[in-house]
This record gives structure tokens, sequence and C-alpha cells, in this order.
């Protein structure tokens, strides 16, 4: 999904998903991405909302991102299919003063890794945040648990983050933006290479044709 | 912000509607048996706002419905309900037109009430339970008319209206988005060609348009005309209103030069031009495309066949 190299400047264009339970502040939290605010009210996101940032990488990168912010009630779920298609990395988040919304988080990344995968068939990065951490802190304990939970399930990493109050928002966006990046780059050289073999294989085709 | 439409009516029209829609309401079966037609044209010119929550009631047979079932919301209403929905219903009472005088208090009435009748649903149909997007349709009604009754218009809009909007799968709405999109090439073929160009599937623009019925999209006038004419013809309305945005936002070339992408194009539905929406336009237009729907009882017939095929 990147674009095209001018002068060497490159920009790159990415969807990511925002997804988890209902309530968990899934909403607030790409508001406060995009746009720096905080709305005590917003109404429920039936469907998928969505927002783009810009963020200029380094002095010759620069990368949209288009955040999906997709409905987290259960009864919702039957358009994930449509929503998820073609997306480059996800926020998966949970509410850390309810419990059950972590399990929830879980479910919603093996329907991710059930449903997209990068082309060499490994899942897409996901970034598991705790969030609404203002109002509860995460004990020692806790952050083992999130740290093997991440493991087991295969997320990139976890922040515990607040909308609300700005913890970590950028950081958790950043820390998976430079995942991607990393895929992609990677994914570049591998079809290179693909294209070498090709190359290679198709000369030598070539040759003992003459 | 949800001021009334009729504020630019004449008062002494206002009073002549009044005066014939109190004489439709007071012989309401005679009226629906012999003069369809003309209830119809005056649901068109929008039904005046001092009997509209009677109006919506009758058209809709939830009046019937509640005098068929007497008694049976009070005995919903005194029951606890499943904690499973609660707790979804609950968390949602604050989030439906948080800026509307009615539910603008957490915990004020029209917050109790729509828990009240969101809870009795979930009782009423309990394999169906309770879907986000009911809550701004439960809300919409209990503007205009007390709990009860705004119960059993929520039961004819999930049950009559919009029939498997909100049950789990959610196939209905994928196969009216897919009717949707069909109906589109014949309204619209430029709009459809570039919607078909850039892969946006119908429930990308549709999904809560139709399942809250454009509450949550037009402008407050333009949604009590497009549910005058919803309550009186159905779901085709909604299916038009969809059609008529979707042919002025993406119908002309010059216009889909500036949405090239499908982010961008997604962004422009999102925002639709306040002209489109308002109201006498949107109703003229509503009003003029329908020849076409002749189309969407085969159409209907024919994708829900193809679906079945599908999943056999």
């Amino acid at each position: 999904m990147s674009g095209g190299a001018e002068l060497g400047f490159t920009e790159h264009l990415f969807k990511v998903l925002v997804i988890g339970d209902h309530k968990v502040g899934k909403t607030s939290f790409v508001k406060r991405y995009v746009k720096n605010q905080f709305y005590e009210e917003l109404k429920t996101t039936i469907g998928v909302d969505f927002s783009m940032k810009v963020i200029d990488w380094d002095s010759h990168t620069r990368v949209r991102l288009q955040l999906w912010d997709i409905a987290g009630q259960e009864r919702l779920r039957g358009l994930n299919r449509v929503f998820f298609k073609r997306s480059s990395g996800a926020l998966v988040v949970y509410d850390m003063t309810n419990g059950s919304t972590l399990d929830g988080a879980l479910n919603w990344k093996h329907e991710l890794d059930s449903q997209v995968m990068l082309k060499n068939g490994r899942p897409i990065p996901a970034v598991l945040l705790a969030n609404k951490c203002d109002e509860t802190k995460v004990c020692r304990r806790n952050a083992s648990l999130l740290e093997k939970l991440c493991q087991e399930k295969g997320f990139i990493g976890w922040f515990q983050t607040s909308a609300k109050e700005n913890i970590n928002v950028d950081e958790a966006a950043k820390f998976l933006v430079k995942h991607i990046l990393q895929n992609n780059e990677e994914s570049v050289k591998e079809e290179e290479q693909n294209m070498q073999i090709n190359l290679k294989q198709q000369s030598k085709s070539n040759s003992t044709c003459c | 912000m949800y001021r009334d439409e009729n504020a630019d009516i004449p008062p002494d029209v206002l009073r002549q509607r009044e005066a014939k829609w109190l004489d439709m309401l007071n012989s309401w079966d005679k009226w629906m048996a012999k003069k369809h037609k003309k209830v119809k044209l005056r649901c068109q010119k929008g039904i005046p706002p001092s009997l509209r929550g009677r109006a919506w009631l009758y058209l809709s047979g939830g009046k019937v419905k509640k005098e068929q079932n007497q008694g049976k919301f009070q005995e919903l209403d005194s029951q606890p309900g499943d904690p499973k929905w609660l707790d979804v219903i609950e968390k949602d009472l604050h989030r439906q037109f948080p800026f509307h005088e009615m539910f603008v208090a957490r915990g004020g009435h029209g917050q109790q009430d729509l828990f009240r009748v969101l809870k009795a649903y979930t009782l009423h149909r309990p394999e169906e339970g309770y879907c986000q997007a009911q809550a701004p349709i439960a809300a919409v009604l209990l503007m205009h008319m007390p709990a009860e009754d705004a119960f059993w218009g929520l039961v004819q809009i999930c049950e009559k209206y919009l029939p498997g909007y909100y049950s789990a799968g959610l196939e209905a709405i994928q196969l009216d988005g897919e009717i949707l999109f069909a109906l589109l090439k014949r309204v619209s073929p430029v709009a459809h060609r570039h919607l078909k160009k850039y892969k946006i599937d119908p429930i990308l623009y549709m999904t809560e348009w139709f399942m809250c019925a454009f509450s949550r999209t037009l402008p407050w006038a333009s949604v009590l005309r497009v549910w005058d004419m919803f309550f009186c013809e159905g779901v085709k309305i909604i299916f038009r209103v969809g059609l008529v945005l979707l042919k002025c936002m993406l119908g002309s070339q010059e216009k889909l030069k500036a949405c090239q992408g499908q982010y961008e194009t997604m962004e422009l539905l999102r925002s639709i031009e306040p002209q489109y929406m308002q109201e006498a336009f949107l109703v003229q237009e509503v009003s003029s495309t329908h020849t076409l729907m002749s189309l969407l009882p085969p159409l209907q017939l024919f994708i829900s066949y193809y679906f079945t095929c599908l999943s056999t």
C-alpha cells in the first residue's frame, strides 16, 4: 500500500483497524490521536467511522494512516469481514476497569488473524491497548500477565493508554506504524527477490530454449 | 438543532392540516381502506407536529398491536430483564441524541424511558435481544410518544418495517446493501461505476443510514419528514433516500474528480452537502424516484435467492 517515490520521498498509505469490545474507548482514542481532543459524550458507532492521520515520519517518508474505528457490539460483528479487508495493522483496545473486555480483546485478535494476514502469511501487526489507565493502575502482576498474553496471542506489544489524559496515545500508534513500515520494507524486498528469481528462471528457460 | 420543520408553514395552513389529520385519525380504518392514496399524499406533505406521534403509531399498526396486547408492556416493564442485555443498554443510554433536551440529563426521564423500552423489547424477543442501532430508533419514537406507545412502534419497526436488521448475523442489512447497489445502477450508472471501481462495499456507507433509518444522518426536520413517509410507505422510502443521496453526491464526473479513492469517497459520503439533505429538496426527490421502486420486490427475491444459493 505504498505510494511512488519521488526524489527519494516516499508516501505510504496504511489502513489501521481500531477494534475491541463495546465502550472500551475506541472512538475516544481515535479522536484524541487525530484531533487531540476528548469528548465525554460520544455517539455509539454503528458500522464504521473513518479518520485520517498524516505523519511526517522522517525527512523522506510520509505516512497517511486511515483509522477504521469499528462498532464494538457483538451483534454488529457480522460486518467485520467487510471492514477487515486489506488492513495493514490493528489497535486492539480493552478497558482496564472492565476485566471482561480483555477477553473480548483476545477474541477480536483471534477474529482478526482468521480474516487477514500479510502477504507472507504472518498475522498483521496488532498492538494491545489497556485503555482508561487514568482510572486505575497496572500493577506489576498485571504487567507480566499482559506481557505473557502478547507473546501467546501474537501482539507486537502492549501499552497502557488514556485517551482522556492523553497518555501513550501517540507512542502506541507510533510503535504500530514502525512495525507496519518494517513489514512493508520486508515485503518489498521479498517481492524484489521473487522478481529476480523469476527473471533468472526466465533467462534460464530462455537460454535453454535458444 | 431540533427545530421543527413546520416553523415555516403559515399558522392557518397548519391548522387546516391538523383538522384534516384529526378527521383521518378519528375514522382511521375507513381512510386506510378507501383513501390510502390520500393518506400517502398527506404523509408526503408532512404530518403536523402536534399529531405526529399519534399518526406514526396508527400508520405503523403499533396502535392495533397495543390494543391486542393490553397490559403486555406493563408486564414486561415490571420484569428485571437479562443482565447481559441490561449492561449493554445502560452503557448506551447517554449516547443517543446527547444534545436533545429529553436525553441530555443522565438518568433523566428520557434516558429512563429509553431503558424501559429497550429492555421490554429484549424480554419481548429474548432470542433477538438488543442491537445498538435500535437505541436511536427508540429515542426518536420517545420524542413523540409515551414509553408504551414507543415500545409498540419499535416492535413494528423491528418486525414489520425492517425485519432482520437487528438480528444476529446481520444478513438482512447486507442483503439490502446489495439491493441498494443494484438499484443504483439504474438510478445513477456513474455513481455505481465509481463505487464499484474503488471496491466500496455498500456496508461501508449504508449501515448507519438504514439501521437507524437516517435518524443520525439527516438534519432534524428532514428526519421527521422521511419518517412520516417511511411509516406510510415502508422501507422503500429508506432505499429512495439512499439513492437520492448517492446520486447527488456521486452522480457526475465533475463531482468524482475530487474523490478518486476509497477513503476519499467514503469521506464524501459522510459529509453530504446540506442542500441535498434539506427537507423540501429531499422530499421532492424521494417522491419522484418512485417509478423505479417497482423493481424492488423482484430484486429482493432475486438477491435473497442468490444469497441462499451461496450459503448452501
